[in-house]
């Protein structure tokens, strides 16, 4: 079960077809779902290769993958241009204040996903003697993607969930009590 | 000035042969281990005199230092010196003991300008002190990081994980 199947069906919103897009040249929607709606398909990730998962992530950006089909192609190296940090590889405490720092300059909002086992929890150097155990002991994730390294098409599924949790997104105030959704 | 590699066709075995002539009492266990690389021992107060002498030989001329290792023997540290002679296109491997109690050595920075980064990651890692270092600060691990992780007696420390 994925991400997308925990979504409610009143969330799953059609996209406006192209054949509506004539006379009458109005299309009325939600503010939740056209802010949502653009950003889901225009994330810039930052470019934070930190193991051989890069070497994954940026064959997933070159034509034979190519993640421009979900509008992520435009990996920028710096964290005032992006929206989403893809967390690569093996972070490690020397490495943990300057990635935490990096997120810190990601403006909002923002998303970070942990790819394969390092940045998850550590994998194969759980035990190592400078390794932190999973980026998200320093930084919240919003999806982990398993495997070492994960193929492209690994990260594809991860970064459609994520584009499924970017698509929730409600601007709506939280009520107290409230159910989540 | 071009410099044309191995111009000098000795032969690995007469190499092993003049050094062990030229530092008689100084390099140990002269032998020849692969067909390039001659491999010795040496007491660790005669280190910066025999670098020096290495590097200004006539001939074999141990011009470039290649790397640095420093290793746990568990019995006793060793630090590993790779020395390249364009000359005679051959390597030489010193092998230098170095006690657990008091890990210190001379630096050959002087002699090897190159061995300024490989001696701050042995002290790193292995933490040997190495005296006269013109910076001798950790390279690879942070600054604040307690012990040498490459120590065959390294605990894992849970102040080392902060973020943990």
């Amino acid at each position: 079960m994925g991400l997308s199947d925990m979504v409610p069906d009143r969330l799953k919103v059609g996209y406006p077809k192209l054949e509506d897009f004539h006379d009458p040249n109005v299309i009325t929607t939600t503010a939740d779902f056209i802010f949502s709606w653009a950003r889901s398909n225009s994330v810039f990730p930052f470019t934070y290769g930190l193991a051989c998962c890069a070497i994954e992530m940026l064959s997933s950006g070159f034509a034979r993958f190519d993640v421009a089909r979900y509008g992520m192609e435009v990996f920028r190296p710096t964290p005032r241009q992006s929206d989403l940090m893809i967390v690569a590889g093996t972070v490690n405490e020397k490495m943990a204040p300057v990635l935490k720092r990096l997120y810190d300059q990601m403006a909002e909002p923002k998303w970070v996903v942990s790819m394969g086992a390092c940045a998850t929890s550590g994998g194969p150097f759980y035990d190592g003697y400078n390794v932190v155990n999973g980026v998200d002991k320093v930084v919240p994730v919003d999806v982990y993607i398993p495997g070492c390294p994960p193929r492209p098409e690994a990260l594809f599924q991860g970064l459609l969930e994520l584009q499924t949790k970017i698509k929730q997104h409600s601007f709506a105030p939280k009520l107290p009590g409230a159910q989540d959704g | 000035m071009t410099l044309e590699i191995g111009t000098v066709t000795l032969g690995i075995d007469k190499i092993a042969e003049q050094l062990s002539g030229a530092f008689a009492g100084e390099l140990d266990d002269v032998r020849v281990q692969e067909p390039d690389t001659v491999v010795a021992r040496l007491e660790r107060t005669k280190l910066k005199d025999v670098a020096r002498r290495l590097k200004e030989l006539p001939e074999l001329a141990y011009e470039t230092l290649n790397w640095i290792a420093g290793v746990d023997l568990g019995s006793q540290l060793e630090s590993v010196y790779h020395v390249y002679s364009w000359h005679t296109n051959t390597y030489l491997e010193l092998h230098v003991a170095v006690p657990r109690a008091k890990a210190e050595l001379d630096t050959v920075t002087d002699v090897w300008p190159a061995a300024d980064w490989h001696e701050r990651e042995s002290w790193d890692m292995v933490g040997i002190r190495y005296l006269g270092h013109p910076d001798l600060r950790r390279i690879l691990l942070k600054d604040d990081f307690v012990g040498h992780p490459l120590r065959k007696d390294y605990v894992d420390l849970a102040e080392n994980h902060p973020h943990a």
